[in-house]
């Protein structure tokens, strides 16, 4: 794959890898760290390509979202959490107010639970590619997604 | 259900800008290709030397060979008793000579085979 060929995909994708991210870890900063090394890696590897690159790529950012919470051992976040707080405390209109408690409710669930959720409701992704993303089977997903679901609906005031 | 599900699609977070976003992408990718091309540079000499290293021992072993089959000691008039020592023992161990032959030429497919790979 070209230089140029590989940012025009990049350029189509990198909006909803972002959006992936930032959902996943709650940190804006954080997130367009784990994107740009997840771009690097993926351009290492580029060579090696062939298939959905879109998928591929979040495959790659989603590891990088685990190799970090690797490294930095998972902080358990609460209501409390910086992150949480600093979000809260934005609030300014309904729908904002609903963002900002969705992410607050996000972030206090499992992690894999929390990617099912986000690649299925905010991508929009089918169980088959959720499952390539994760490493995971159809079957697991679809459990994420239901435990999920309840855990949610344990932090959100529908 | 069906409530948590739409509160989850309704509420998906918009995506954020471009802006600065791919200026530093574009900039680690210029880190990165800059890499790339040193490492892939310092590879590529490394196995054209170990290429001219094993052809170079291929060539030397192959004209050995052929001295020592073509030349037996017996028909020598060499003066010097070292050369002909060296020359007898070369042709009595005609065997490993041939081994190390066929070793050079394995080891130059092998150092060509990723070449091919790559190709591929």
């Amino acid at each position: 794959m070209t230089r140029e060929r590989f940012i025009s995909e990049v350029r189509a994708c990198q909006g909803r890898l972002r959006r992936f991210l930032t959902s996943l870890c709650g940190d804006p900063a954080l997130a367009d760290d784990l994107a740009q090394e997840a771009l690097v890696r993926a351009y290492v590897n580029s060579g090696r390509f062939i298939g959905n690159f879109k998928a591929w790529v979040f495959r790659i950012g989603y590891n990088c979202f685990i190799d970090n919470l690797r490294r930095v051992h998972e902080p358990s976040t609460t209501m409390d959490s910086p992150e949480v707080m600093h979000v809260a405390a934005a609030t300014s209109s309904d729908e904002a107010f609903r963002h900002e408690e969705l992410q607050r409710a996000l972030v206090l669930i499992p992690e894999k639970e929390r990617t099912a959720i986000v690649l299925h409701y905010f991508e929009d992704l089918p169980i088959k590619e959720i499952a390539s993303i994760m490493q995971i089977s159809s079957g697991t997903v679809k459990y994420y997604l239901s435990v999920g679901r309840d855990h949610l609906k344990q932090h959100i005031r529908l | 259900m069906k409530d948590i599900e739409q509160f989850l699609r309704e509420n998906a977070p918009e995506m954020p800008d471009e802006g600065q976003f791919m200026i530093e992408t574009n900039a680690r990718l210029n880190d990165v290709e800059g890499i790339k091309k040193t490492v892939d540079g310092e590879r590529r000499r490394g196995r054209i030397a170990l290429i001219i290293a094993l052809l170079t021992g291929l060539v030397i072993g192959c004209m050995l060979t052929l001295l020592v089959l073509f030349f037996p000691a017996d028909s020598l008039q060499a003066d010097s008793s070292a050369f002909l020592k060296a020359f007898e023992s070369l042709q009595s161990n005609k065997e490993i000579l041939f081994g190390v032959i066929a070793i050079l030429a394995i080891a130059l497919g092998v150092v060509f085979l990723p070449n091919r790979r790559r190709a591929m």
